[in-house]
């Protein structure tokens, strides 16, 4: 018997292939997948969020309180000041009987205003303090007043879950590693858009009301000025890849949107400013 | 943002310095696997009986780490299922240098062939970095009358 | 002691089977080691701290399986087999075991040997 070896030739154990082409096929094909799979769930779930009864809504937050004294204000002034502006702005936003608004004034330092399930919005001290007239608020109170007729607490919370549980689904055998990291960004990316959709919308019926409130829009993007001020942003920091980051859209994009709204409906965006009440600054 | 900076850094500098290390890698594996052809390995449990022979179990080993753009491409695979091609020249590399190193320690007692071939690869890494070792031993057949130097294959 | 992983010794013969003998040997890689690990892992290339690390444990191992095979009285190891199980990460089983044989007396044989040494 002889015994040798003989050498077999290469590439048969090696798959021969272009690494670099094979990554990018397959990165393409899974962020296609992911953000088509949270897109689905996210349409789906939202859509079936909004068929909830809104007194299902109500039932839920009736237990919950808001009590916010204790900053000892006069927030009760404030309180029937927002309102008055929701009686105002309620039939111009056509808020259905079975609606109803809760407006609580939180007197916290936060930039932030929020509408919440059961028709609950929070208006903070933090955000009060920096408008300057009325118009500016009611576009805020309007803004939020959207939000609860277009049901996206619970719509926003119902895409949120679906898509989650689909990007559990589709990542969990990749676990936490690189490759679910990115891919679970990349659904989170797909999940903002959403988010800011509702924004616009609302942004949309909001100016639509301001509108009709004072015959002009003027003063209406006064908020997005603001907190773009506040941001300290320059233009060229408000990069594209923060406004696939962001919940929001971007706050010059915002203020661009409102001139474009004006112009395409043949609203004035010039008129006479309605001051805030005289001791508005002393309720805050 | 510095996230993503820092994934795309690390995925071609594993990409770069992978391929170098695993050209350079194969172009040793090639050279020696021609000088070491002068030894038979075997695959057979039954020795030749032509002669009389020394047995002596010799084995080689190496652990090989993955680099990071196999690893993340490997992790993609994952994602869809089916071959992950991005491993299969670290385990052909793994294999074919734990035979050659087995089959040094077979040319140090002077052996003409290596009989009974056994693999043994084994996942060392922590996590989700990819390390693997590959065992591979066998039976060194040395003619009788060669004497078997001490320390073979150090 | 003669070990080797074929069963057949073509000009020797055995003369009693002792029984299955073993070796095994637990050890974990150590941080200095882990963090060149870590940073291999992107850089790819053979991580030869990890190399050395298993060949000392199969050493101990195969040390060990010969402490047993001597104390039995033997004077070679058959069919010897090999197994690496990674226990948690971090830590790696080597394991090694064979049979345990009395060989006749080598002189005997004009083409046998008794001066066979093990390297591992």
């Amino acid at each position: 018997m002889r015994y040798e070896n003989r050498q077999s030739p290469e590439g048969i154990n090696v798959t021969e292939h272009n690494p670099v082409a094979h990554l990018l096929k397959l990165l393409a094909a899974a962020v296609v997948i992911i953000v088509l799979v949270v897109v689905l769930a996210n349409l789906f779930a939202s859509r079936l969020g909004r068929l909830i009864p809104f007194r299902y809504e109500q039932a839920l937050m009736q237990h919950v309180t808001y009590d916010f004294s204790g900053a000892g204000s006069e927030s009760v002034a404030m309180q029937e000041y927002l309102n008055t502006l929701v009686q105002r702005l309620s039939p111009l936003l056509e808020v259905p009987e079975d609606i109803e608004l809760n407006l609580h004034h939180n007197p916290d330092g936060v930039f932030n205003a929020y509408a919440t399930f059961g028709g609950n919005i929070v208006f903070y001290n933090g955000l009060l303090g920096q408008l300057p007239h009325e118009n500016a608020l009611a576009m805020v109170v309007a803004h939020e007043i959207s939000h609860v007729l277009h049901r996206d607490p619970v719509a926003g919370l119902g895409g949120g879950l679906a898509s989650m549980a689909a990007l559990m689904a589709l990542t969990g055998s990749t676990g936490a590693g690189a490759v679910g990291n990115l891919l679970n960004k990349t659904g989170m990316v797909a999940q903002m858009k959403f988010s800011r959709d509702m924004e616009r919308a609302a942004d949309r019926a909001a100016l639509s009301a301001v509108n009709q409130l004072y015959g002009h829009v003027n003063g209406a993007d006064e908020l997005f000025k603001v907190l773009y001020q506040l941001s300290g942003a320059t233009a060229e920091q408000e990069t594209t890849f923060d406004a696939f980051m962001a919940t929001h859209p971007l706050h010059q994009e915002r203020i661009d949107a409102i001139a474009q709204w004006a112009a395409e409906n043949g609203w004035s965006t010039a008129g006479e400013i309605t001051p805030l009440p005289e001791n508005y600054y002393d309720w805050l | 943002m510095f996230e993503i900076v820092s994934f795309l850094v690390l995925l071609v500098v594993g990409y770069a310095f992978g391929s170098l290390a695993e050209r350079r890698h194969y172009r040793s594996i090639q050279k020696l696997e021609i000088e070491f052809n002068s030894i038979p390995a075997i695959a057979s449990r039954y020795p030749p009986v032509d002669k009389a022979y020394q047995q002596q179990l010799v084995v080689g080993n190496v652990v090989i780490a993955s680099d990071y753009f196999k690893s993340f491409l490997a992790g993609l695979v994952n994602f869809f299922g089916g071959a992950v091609v991005s491993y299969e020249s670290l385990l052909d590399r793994a294999r074919r240098e734990a035979l050659l190193r087995m089959k040094k320690q077979a040319r140090a007692v002077g052996a003409d062939y290596v009989f009974n071939i056994k693999y043994e690869t084994t996942s060392v890494g922590s996590g989700r970095l990819a390390s693997i070792e590959v065992l591979a031993y066998g039976t060194a057949l040395t003619p009788s009358g060669i004497s078997i130097p001490a320390n073979p294959g150090s | 002691m003669l070990v080797s992983n074929l069963e057949i010794l073509p000009n020797r013969k055995i003369e009693a089977h002792l029984g299955l003998v073993q070796g095994s040997s637990v050890r974990s890689k150590h941080v200095g080691r882990d963090i060149m690990a870590g940073m291999k892992n992107i850089f790819g290339g053979e991580l030869k701290g990890y190399t050395e690390l298993l060949q000392d444990s199969r050493q101990e191992a195969m040390q060990r399986m010969l402490k047993q095979a001597e104390s039995m009285g033997a004077n070679a190891v058959l069919n010897v087999r090999f197994s690496t199980s990674s226990i948690t990460s971090g830590a790696a089983e080597i394991y090694v075991y064979g049979t345990a044989v009395k060989l006749d007396d080598a002189q005997n044989h004009a083409a046998g040997t008794n001066q066979v040494t093990t390297h591992v």
